[in-house]
């Protein structure tokens, strides 16, 4: 510990956990905005028909397939006072960068589940009497979720990850505070620090998607 | 073959209603002056190209060198992570796990910043293929590992009893059949190194983002060179991904490596059941 929590790092400790703790608001706020993107685009994408269905897709496409960095940098000047006047915040745009970035990867994941489920189950759930509602909650989730756990648990992972690249637009998080540090003290021990505060948050999420993939039953 | 017709009739509907929404937005941007025209013009330009297209070539070497030399180192870390055991196994796995646990972006900048303080002074692009080679080696081992994994024992225990050594084992019987298994995760792989040389640009380096951004500081016009930037990006991430989706398919489904979440989370690269 001592290797840690040395001077340059003792100085500047409230400004570290600033930055663990915007990290994990970027975290945990834009995989909330994921998942609401996810459910809505998977959706649209399984039941959207011919006009909203191609429109997730191209949704999906170009931001799987465009730069986060690019991205984030695009949000935060369309969002700046001196356009649309949204925001000028780096969080917020990070918050809905990562949250649309994400989102179209979740989007999949869900849609994936969706569709691995048998559609003629919903057919045999509804002849036995069971309402649309019903057949989806009872039959369809249960077993959709089963496939869509571990893949949702290393998208989160992912995104913790992709919180570092939200420091270019100058959010104050790990890696930027790690910078400052740099500044302040001339130390390394800021980025060494936030290596470690990064794991804090990525090796316990992979440890979950590995023991959920084992209860779930992948084979591995 | 109803159901073929139909979907052959929907899908050019959705796509040109798709376009007709996007040119209405366009006409809709430049007619309430969200979009000048003006800051349209340089990209007219042939001079623009030439300056963006240097950036581009960059951008390609850095990943195409990050590709290759991360196959190098990972496959041979795979096969060790898939057939290694004892404490040799877990070292190689905690190296394999620990640099997937960590941010890319991190990784880049310890890697530039902190070889230099050692005293081993690398240019941005340098650090650049050294972070993103390290990165996608053990991202790329997990793949080869899942890779291997799917075969099964059987054949390994039929060409050793056969009288082949381990090495040729993996070279004639287990590599060819993984890899084959594993060409859609490397493609999707090559999506996101190719997303990620982007980052070279925050070490300082000049690659197409950077390029992009010497232009707009000289034209100001932000938004649409990052809407070009992002053009350029997908129209060679996009075809990328659409090799790795027919890859996929051309897969027996009990045979492939799914990769599933973003392309470099591979901690379910498992095959299906």
């Amino acid at each position: 510990m001592d290797i840690l929590f040395t001077q340059p790092l003792l100085g500047n400790s409230e400004l570290f956990f600033e930055g663990y703790r915007n990290t994990l608001i970027l975290a945990v706020g834009a995989l909330l905005g994921a998942s609401a993107i996810g459910i809505v685009g998977a959706s649209l994408k399984v039941w959207g028909g011919t006009l909203l269905s191609p429109l997730a897709g191209a949704y999906v496409e170009f931001f799987r397939n465009t730069p986060l960095l690019v991205q984030l940098s695009f949000f935060a000047v369309l969002l700046a006072p001196a356009n649309l006047g949204i925001t000028g915040s780096p969080i917020v745009v990070g918050l809905i960068g990562l949250s649309i970035y994400t989102g179209a990867y979740v989007t999949e994941v869900i849609r994936a589940g969706i569709l691995s489920v048998d559609p003629r189950q919903i057919e045999t759930a509804r002849s036995l009497g069971l309402s649309q509602v019903q057949a989806l909650r009872l039959v369809v989730l249960p077993q959709a979720i089963r496939t869509v756990i571990p893949p949702l648990g290393n998208l989160a992972i992912a995104l913790v990850k992709n919180t570092a690249i939200v420091s270019a637009i100058a959010a104050t998080e790990l890696l930027k505070v790690a910078g400052i540090i740099e500044t302040r003290t001339a130390s390394f021990d800021g980025y060494l620090a936030a290596l470690v505060a990064y794991w804090t948050l990525t090796i316990p999420l992979a440890i979950f998607v590995d023991v959920s993939e084992r209860r779930l039953g992948y084979s591995r | 073959m109803t159901a073929i017709s139909v979907a052959r009739r929907r899908l050019p509907v959705g796509r040109l209603v798709l376009v007709a929404i996007a040119v209405g937005l366009v006409l809709a941007g430049f007619a309430t002056g969200a979009l000048p025209a003006n800051r349209w013009e340089p990209f007219l330009l042939a001079s623009t190209w030439t300056f963006l297209g240097r950036g581009l070539i960059v951008t390609l070497l850095i990943g195409g060198t990050s590709l290759v030399a991360s196959l190098v180192i990972g496959i041979p870390l795979g096969i060790a992570r898939a057939s290694l055991t004892g404490p040799v196994a877990l070292v190689v796995r905690g190296w394999v796990e620990l640099v997937r646990a960590t941010p890319i972006l991190a990784i880049l900048i310890v890697i530039f910043l902190g070889l230099s303080r050692l005293g081993l002074d690398l240019e941005a692009v340098q650090a650049a293929i050294v972070g993103l080679t390290l990165y996608n080696s053990a991202v790329l081992a997990e793949v080869v590992r899942a890779g291997i994994r799917s075969i099964s024992r059987g054949e390994v225990e039929a060409a050793r009893s056969l009288g082949l050594t381990f090495a040729q084992t993996m070279r004639l019987v287990i590599l060819p059949q993984a890899l084959a298994r594993m060409a859609p995760a490397i493609v999707s792989q090559l999506i996101t190194l190719i997303k990620d040389t982007s980052l070279l640009f925050i070490l300082g380096g000049q690659e197409l983002v950077g390029f992009g951004r010497s232009f707009f500081n000289f034209y100001g016009n932000l938004l649409e060179t990052y809407i070009v930037l992002g053009a350029i990006f997908f129209a060679i991430c996009y075809p990328l991904s659409r090799v790795a989706r027919r890859l996929e398919a051309g897969q027996p489904a009990g045979e492939r490596i799914v990769v599933s979440g973003e392309a470099d989370q591979l901690a379910t690269a498992t095959s299906a059941r």
